[in-house]
């Protein structure tokens, strides 16, 4: 069932959520990107609809919530190990069609692979409901629509567009719908999505291990600067590091947090004794391009990478992820021409 | 629902050096383990780390723990009776019954030996131990572990011990793991199992002189090191390309390996 | 030929070696300029100049071989980029109106520059409006960062851009990247302890560099901009010296005012006799102390609490008036 309401309606639901949802949005944060006087959007709890940035791609991705940047998971002293608490409330995540598709690469990974499921994870999970955010129109970078991410038609409970001062929601939840009707008007709704990115990707069927050492990787070795930050602002992107904190001179009381990993920075591949597996940024790179489009339907039947383009939007040297696919589909296809 | 990620504490039961660097802790535990799996250890002042089971008992493993980092060799030698949280048994482990009947070759380099200990120890405790052949090799005499289970390995099994240096009074083998297997005393090389652990030159040099030497790729196992955070499939640092090496290894198949590509 | 050169060169017009000529001396504070302004200047440059155009050391540029009697028909000429410049004047269709006070001088800063701390134009802009017309030989320079590429240590009044990271702890995965360009780029004020950063203060110079290469905007930047005012460096003959800090962490206002002020001080103290009326401020201090001249520029200066003061400044550089031997 959809609705349309008027913009101070809109924002009389969102406060209306806000007294039992935590909501949790695309926020402008002004003066907070890197240079002086730029902003930046990322993820924040919000109460009220003007906070709500409708309109941009988000520069980070919604999965801060359920994997935080750093986390506590417990603390331990002598004897005993203390889970760290948790705001137990539920939470409406607003999101795009790629984001929603994300959840399910993250859930794959933290709930589905493996015999364990990860406990911490699943405590928030289980908390969220998702707010489609349509979209009008391809930002810069986006290939969406060529990795299939372009249109959810499930998986949330209300979506949200934008135009002008009306907003238009398709309300999936039943339990939405009373909010909606009583604060908007009828009306038939479905939410806008992009059907047409200037940017194409192909993505090869099966990449045969000649091309994990093929030279196309050494431009990257040349060109990248081991950052990480395509793998902060990724959606899909769950890798994490351990870290302990001693607050004694033993060593036997204090913390346990996870922090968010890249596989671009040094020290990811690092063990015991000095040895590292990835010396180079383009090895890394083969290692995380191949997972986003290769490794990961390989385990698990579908890709890993939606399409979001936030890696080429974030990349301070203009490497491109979606130029890459194409430079391994080329490498891919004239292999197979050699062999024939 | 019970949290994988919360440690069980363990007592240790007595620490063992071997090397200036090398310990092994006698840590009480119970239940199901195989050599090769890997157990998360929460060492004070270091943190946690993956070490695989150098032994296994009644009611104990082994874990066989180089001192790096923060880590000061006091930490190290005044924990006995005390303990160390400990999560795990982690990875798939060895199949002991594949090498229990017929020829059987087990490489192991530095610490990679403490993987294979217990495959080798209950190799030397099988009625045709003689087709047993183990290669063990070490950087140099002062880096030898697990002294003692080398002296009763000697006995039972047919033992090549060799190290990379050494002083010029020493007279035991010199020379890579490498160079002992083309003469490896096999009668059938194609049937044989095989067992490679150690740093990844090792392993990569030592697979090629089996093949050679005429072993199949599938009678070939290799145990592969990683970083694993969590041992549980999450923190993927372990990966390579579509496996986990904390699932579904660290002991991999050699077909399977050989395409895993870091 | 009499031509009053006191009031030429008040005038923004330059003394020539080629008798009889004479060079238009055009502001360009903070450096930017609109395209259409260069080309009138072009065409100035074309119409009564030698059809060449210097460019200055501080961002201005001169017109070379205009006649001295063209000088009224220069001056109508260039009433157009003075408007478009915003440069005040006191006589339209007049020129500029002093030339002691030289252009204000910046970096790209903020506008382009990723590590600038602010828009250094505007401000140089601001400055420019506050200090000029004045025939006090006064040099101003911005900076947007302590890379210092606009060289303002060798100005009166240099200006350096600060900014003062903020951490949000929680954002922070201990890449140690910021720890790694601080040593590397700065001066190594950051450290790690129990995997998250700790930023010595007194170490840190506010440049930046933390946060443009932090990857997860655990780093930002402060909403405040702030500056690092550093005094009288000089060029010249006697002594020529590098600038000295003076304030960190000040703001815009009151260094507006500190430098307006310094007029004041200049006005009291210089020397009757300097020939042309022209001594360089660090001269004057050099003769009344650091004290005096400190009274008469803090006078009704209200700094943020933020700000660190110095009570002394040791200026070095060479002493040619004490010793040219160099063997």
């Amino acid at each position: 069932m959809g609705y349309v309401l008027k913009k101070e309606a809109f924002d009389q639901v969102i406060r209306e959520l806000g007294k039992t949802y935590r909501i949790y949005a695309p926020v402008v944060k002004t003066g907070e990107g890197r240079f002086t006087d730029v902003d930046v959007v990322r993820y924040d709890f919000v109460g009220s609809a003007e906070e709500i940035e409708l309109d941009k791609k988000s520069d980070y991705a919604f999965k801060e919530l359920l994997t935080p940047l750093s986390e506590t998971l417990f603390y331990f002293t002598e004897n005993a190990v203390k889970e760290a608490d948790k705001d137990p409330r539920e939470a409406l995540v607003f999101l795009r069609s790629c984001d929603l598709h994300a959840v399910k690469r993250l859930d794959q990974i933290y709930l589905a692979n493996g015999r364990e499921q990860d406990p911490f994870y699943k405590r928030v999970r289980d908390q969220l409901h998702f707010v489609l955010i349509g979209c009008a129109g391809s930002f810069d970078n986006c290939f969406c629509v060529d990795m299939g991410t372009n249109r959810s038609e499930s998986g949330y409970v209300f979506s949200v567009d934008r135009s002008g001062e009306d907003y238009f929601c398709d309300v999936k939840e039943d339990a939405f719908r009373a909010l909606f009707a009583a604060e908007g008007a009828e009306a038939d709704v479905t939410p806008r999505y992009v059907t047409e990115n200037p940017v194409h990707v192909s993505v090869p069927e099966t990449v045969p291990v000649s091309i994990y050492k093929h030279e196309l990787w050494d431009e990257y070795t040349a060109r990248c600067i081991n950052c990480g930050r395509c793998n902060f602002v990724c959606p899909t992107c769950t890798c994490y590091t351990m870290q302990d904190v001693f607050y004694t001179d033993n060593g036997r009381v204090g913390e346990r947090r996870r922090v968010g990993a890249s596989c671009m920075v040094d020290g990811y591949t690092n063990v015991a004794g000095g040895g590292q597996y990835r010396r180079t940024n383009g090895e890394r790179m083969r290692f995380k391009v191949l997972h986003k489009i290769h490794d990961f339907r390989k385990r698990f039947g579908y890709d890993m990478c939606v399409g979001c383009g936030r890696c080429d939007d974030v990349c301070p040297e203009y490497i491109s992820f979606s130029a890459c696919i194409n430079k391994v589909e080329k490498a891919v296809r004239e292999e197979a021409a050699d062999h024939e | 629902m019970s949290n994988p990620y919360i440690p069980f504490p363990s007592e240790i039961l007595e620490v063992i050096q071997h090397t200036a660097k090398e310990y092994t802790f006698r840590m009480k535990y119970v239940g199901e383990v195989k050599p090769g799996q890997f157990f998360e250890v929460s060492m004070p002042k270091y943190g946690e780390a993956p070490i695989s089971v150098s032994g296994i008992g009644p009611d104990y493993v082994d874990l066989t723990i180089r001192k790096v980092g923060r880590v000061t060799g006091e930490v190290f030698e005044h924990y006995a009776g005390q303990s160390l949280l400990l999560r795990g048994p982690y990875g798939n482990g060895f199949d002991i019954a594949l090498y229990e009947h017929g020829e059987v070759v087990v490489v192991a380099g530095g610490t990679g030996v403490s993987p294979v200990r217990g495959v080798i120890s209950a190799l030397a405790e099988t009625s045709d131990a003689g087709d047993k052949h183990v290669i063990v090799g070490f950087r140099s005499p002062d880096d030898m572990l697990f002294r003692a289970d080398l002296k009763d390995w000697a006995e039972k099994l047919d033992l090549i011990l060799t190290v990379d240096g050494a002083p010029e009074d020493y007279t035991g083998n010199i020379g890579l793991v490498t160079k002992y297997i083309p003469d490896l005393p096999l009668r059938d090389p194609a049937t044989a199992q095989a067992v490679v652990v150690g740093p990844p030159p090792m392993m990569r040099f030592s697979v090629q002189g089996l093949l050679q030497k005429g072993f199949k790729e599938e009678n070939i196992w290799v145990s592969q090191e990683r970083k694993m955070c969590c041992g549980l499939g999450k923190c993927g640092h372990c990966r390579i390309g579509m496996n986990y090496v904390c699932l579904d290894g660290p002991v991999f198949n050699y077909t399977q390996s050989k395409d895993m590509l870091d | 030929m009499d031509v009053n050169m006191k009031k030429l060169k008040k005038n923004a017009f330059r003394n020539s070696k080629v008798r009889g000529e004479t060079a238009s001396r055009i502001r360009i504070p903070g450096g930017v300029i609109n395209a259409k302004s260069m080309a009138k200047i072009a065409e100035i440059a074309e119409n009564y100049g030698n059809g060449t155009i210097f460019v200055t050391n501080r961002q201005g540029v001169e017109l070379p071989g205009i006649k001295m009697e063209d000088i009224p028909v220069v001056n109508l000429a260039l009433q157009e980029i003075i408007d478009d410049s915003g440069v005040n004047q006191e006589e339209r269709g007049q020129g500029y109106p002093a030339a002691g006070t030289r252009n204000v001088a910046a970096c790209p800063g903020a506008r382009l520059c990723p590590f600038g701390c602010y828009d250094t134009t505007a401000f140089a802009r601001k400055m420019d409006k506050a200090i000029f017309p004045n025939n006090l030989h006064f040099k101003v320079a911005f900076t947007g960062c302590s890379n210092d590429c606009a060289k303002v240590r060798m100005n009166d009044f240099g200006i350096i851009g600060m900014t003062e990271p903020q951490y949000d702890k929680d954002r922070c995965v201990g890449c140690e990247q910021c720890v790694k360009y601080c040593q590397k780029r700065s001066v190594g004020a950051l450290s790690m302890v129990n995997g998250k950063v700790v930023r010595d203060t007194d170490l840190c110079i506010g440049c930046g560099v933390c946060v443009a290469y932090c990857p997860t905007r655990a780093w930002t930047r402060s909403k405040e901009h702030y500056f690092r005012l550093v005094l009288l460096g000089r060029t010249g003959k006697q002594n020529p010296r590098l600038a000295e800090d003076f304030i960190k962490w000040a703001d815009e206002e009151s260094i507006l005012k500190i430098v307006k002020n310094a007029y004041a001080y200049v006005e009291e103290y210089i020397d009757p006799n300097a020939i042309e009326g022209k001594e360089h401020v660090g001269y004057i201090v050099d003769r009344t102390g650091f004290d005096e001249f400190a009274k008469w520029v803090m006078e009704g200066v209200e700094l943020p609490e933020k700000a660190e003061v110095t009570s002394r400044i040791y200026w070095g550089g060479k002493r040619y008036d004490r010793s040219n031997n160099l063997k």
